[in-house]
């Protein structure tokens, strides 16, 4: 048995629709050239999936296992429930050609014209592509505004198990949408996610797109965000890293339509153990586009954030207003943060920007909390809930903030055995 | 309720406070005045705690207790309030939820149940009203973009919702607009009762206008080297602290 063996077996036992079948099998060829992405490449330089390799996967069969998502009706708007890669349960309240599993709704134009075509040709991406079972398919009609989020929840709750979670979402002319993905599975199961989530937004679409990585504490999470932007349209992200061993996101956005618009706006938590990184690569194609980052990483104990913000502007891209703001927050000696923010321009006439800072708690503002009666320990917490803050403008415009929170301060509040009681 | 005898201080070995005797009974407004560098500053952060202040000499007693072993927070369930010179800004952290935060950990020390969302909006809108302060005030980050007006407000509010029973007010009157310094004076007087002190440190008469204080200081170069009643300040505003005859006079200390 080789290192990609799992792989191929994996695929031998997926039962594909037929006109996948040749895209699965030249994706995995892809992958098995290039092998697994090296510490030796610029782009992986701070982040080692050695650990990956060293253990033996198995894809998933069944959604059995305890269920890891909680109780769907605290979701406040429309959610498909994925387990272990297959579809969970749904309370879904829209028509079925808005949100749907990509099985379900594989035969629809839609599917047939984005799926794989949005994603970069990574390794990892080529492997999702290669091995997804299931996944999420939204698509909103143009014109149509839907105000309640759609959530999609990829949970895993088995051992070993190597899962790909897949999701397209389309927003025709002029539409309008909220997506949450929300990744989670069991404390103390190794598992690895390898997501991808493609999304296109065709001219004059807004969405709106949180990302919550909340995966269980022995858990590897991989995915690639890959977005490409039509005329005037908007792209509003907000990333927010909270749990897993090793968390890896990658953002890539092709600002393809003039006049576009993205906000990424980013959380990490590094406690313990964990890594964080967050690889963003926006491409600004056409002019008089539009591009803000906030990132807001905050590392203990012996944890480690990675930001690696990279804004390419084209020749062919003039008048482009790019700006991003990254700053660390580094609460232990043992813990580290690299940060990153680079500017790529091959264009006249941009106005671009970066600042990064890296710092502590600032004691001043702990004594002027204390002062007032606050104890240390909340004082911390009050200060680095506002740090984060931050970087969490866009769950006052979902309406997502009573959803989010407690989850956030429960991350932040948790103390791992690296750390000392302040 | 406040009692410093022979007070000397260090901040990084550097002695700032050298014996100061200072008693304040409750129901008492004091005021603390002096030329910059006089240690007025020292005096207020040393009560309130602020680490690095070192107590190298004499006692410090509030409430029949040595205060030096108590950290900041102790100290402000207690009941010691400190309006800062130049309050500190924190992004992120919305007023309400530090006020409510604050609030709630002092009745939580006292044995008092906690205040709901909804029960401290209405505490805090009543402050409020009663400093005629707007109430956009509750929903900004901590001072994070206030002006120098404001933050003083803002310090006033906080004493007004945390009702201190020792208020030091640090220079919180300096640079202040005469409607602001109305909002202070409001603050401090409502705040006043037989078992509430006040210290009020300043470095003009100005808002001694609006709060009449029982005694007046003058601190000078580490002691306190005047006391008396109302008309000592304004007697220094008449004349100036050149007047108290402080110059290079660090080998004979001027005993009043």
């Amino acid at each position: 048995m080789t290192a990609n063996t799992p792989f191929i077996e994996a695929l031998r036992r997926i039962e594909v629709p037929g006109w996948l079948a040749s895209e699965r099998g030249a994706a995995l060829d892809r992958f098995l050239a290039t092998g697994m992405p090296s510490a030796r490449l610029e782009d992986w330089k701070h982040t080692s999936l050695a650990a990956l390799e060293r253990r033996v996967w198995h894809s998933s069969t069944s959604v059995a296992g305890e269920a890891v998502c909680p109780d769907i009706a605290s979701y406040p708007g429309h959610a498909l429930v994925f387990q272990n890669g297959q579809l969970h349960c749904h309370g879904i309240y829209l028509a079925n050609q808005i949100a749907g599993t990509l099985l379900d709704l594989a035969n629809t134009q839609a599917v047939h014209q984005y799926l794989g075509q949005v994603a970069d040709d990574t390794a990892l991406a080529n492997l999702n592509l290669a091995l997804w079972q299931d996944g999420a398919h939204v698509y909103v009609p143009a014109g149509d505004h839907i105000t309640l989020p759609i959530f999609t929840l990829f949970g895993a709750a088995e051992a070993e198990a190597m899962l790909y979670p897949r999701t397209l979402a389309v927003l025709e002319h002029g539409a309008e949408a909220i997506l949450v993905e929300h990744f989670l599975g069991q404390t103390g199961q190794p598992y690895w996610q390898n997501a991808v989530t493609e999304i296109v937004l065709e001219d004059g679409a807004h969405l709106t797109h949180l990302k919550v990585i909340e995966e269980g504490a022995a858990a590897t999470h991989t995915s690639l965000t890959a977005v490409r932007l039509g005329r005037d349209s908007e792209y509003r992200a907000l990333h927010i890293g909270l749990d897993g061993a090793l968390a890896r996101h990658e953002i890539r956005v092709h600002m393809a339509g003039p006049g576009a618009t993205t906000r990424i706006d980013a959380f990490d938590l590094a406690d313990g153990h964990r890594h964080a990184d967050l690889h963003l690569r926006i491409n600004h194609r056409a002019p008089s586009g539009t591009s803000r980052v906030t990132y807001r990483g905050l590392a203990k104990g012996r944890g480690r954030a990675v930001f690696d913000g990279h804004v390419v502007v084209d020749r062919a891209a003039p008048k482009i207003d790019a700006r991003q703001s990254c700053r660390g927050l580094l609460l232990s000696p043992q813990a580290e943060i690299d940060a990153m923010p680079r500017l790529e321009i091959y264009a006249d006439d941009v106005k671009c920007g970066h600042g990064a800072s890296i710092g502590n708690l600032d004691r001043e503002a702990l004594f002027y909390l204390q002062s007032r009666g606050i104890d240390l320990a909340l004082a911390r917490q009050l200060l680095m809930q506002g740090f984060a803050n931050e970087a969490l403008g866009l769950l006052d415009h979902t309406h997502l903030r009573n959803w989010l929170m407690p989850r956030l301060i429960a991350a932040m509040a948790r103390r791992t055995l690296m750390e000392p009681t302040p | 309720m406040l009692e410093i005898k022979d007070l000397h201080v260090s901040v990084d070995d550097k002695a700032i406070l050298k014996g100061i005797d200072l008693t304040v009974k409750p129901g008492e407004i004091h005021a603390i005045m002096g030329p910059n560098g006089s240690g007025k500053s020292t005096l207020a952060q040393v009560l309130a705690g602020r680490e690095g202040y070192r107590v190298t000499q004499g006692s410090l007693r509030y409430l029949d207790s040595d205060l030096p072993p108590f950290s900041p927070e102790a100290r402000a369930r207690a009941g010691i309030f400190l309006a800062f010179q130049y309050p500190i800004e924190i992004p992120g952290v919305a007023n309400a939820q530090f006020l409510r935060s604050a609030l709630n950990s002092q009745r939580g020390y006292r044995g008092e149940p906690e205040l709901d969302a909804f029960d401290f909006l209405e505490f805090v809108k009543g402050r409020l009203a009663m400093l005629e302060i707007d109430d956009s005030f509750l929903y900004r980050s901590l001072n994070e973009g206030f002006s120098g007006g404001e933050k003083k407000r803002n310090e006033i509010l906080q004493m007004a919702v945390l009702e201190p029973r020792l208020a030091i007010l640090d220079e919180t009157d300096s640079g202040l607009d005469i409607d602001a310094l109305k909002v202070v004076a409001r603050g401090v007087n409502a705040l006043r009762a037989p078992d509430r002190a006040i210290i009020l440190v300043t470095h003009y008469q100005r808002l001694l206008e609006y709060i009449v204080p029982d005694r007046v200081h003058v601190l000078a170069e580490g002691r306190i080297v005047r006391s008396g009643d109302r008309d000592l300040a304004l007697e220094l505003e008449a004349k100036g602290y050149g007047w108290l005859n402080l110059r290079n006079n660090c080998e004979e200390p001027f005993i009043p």
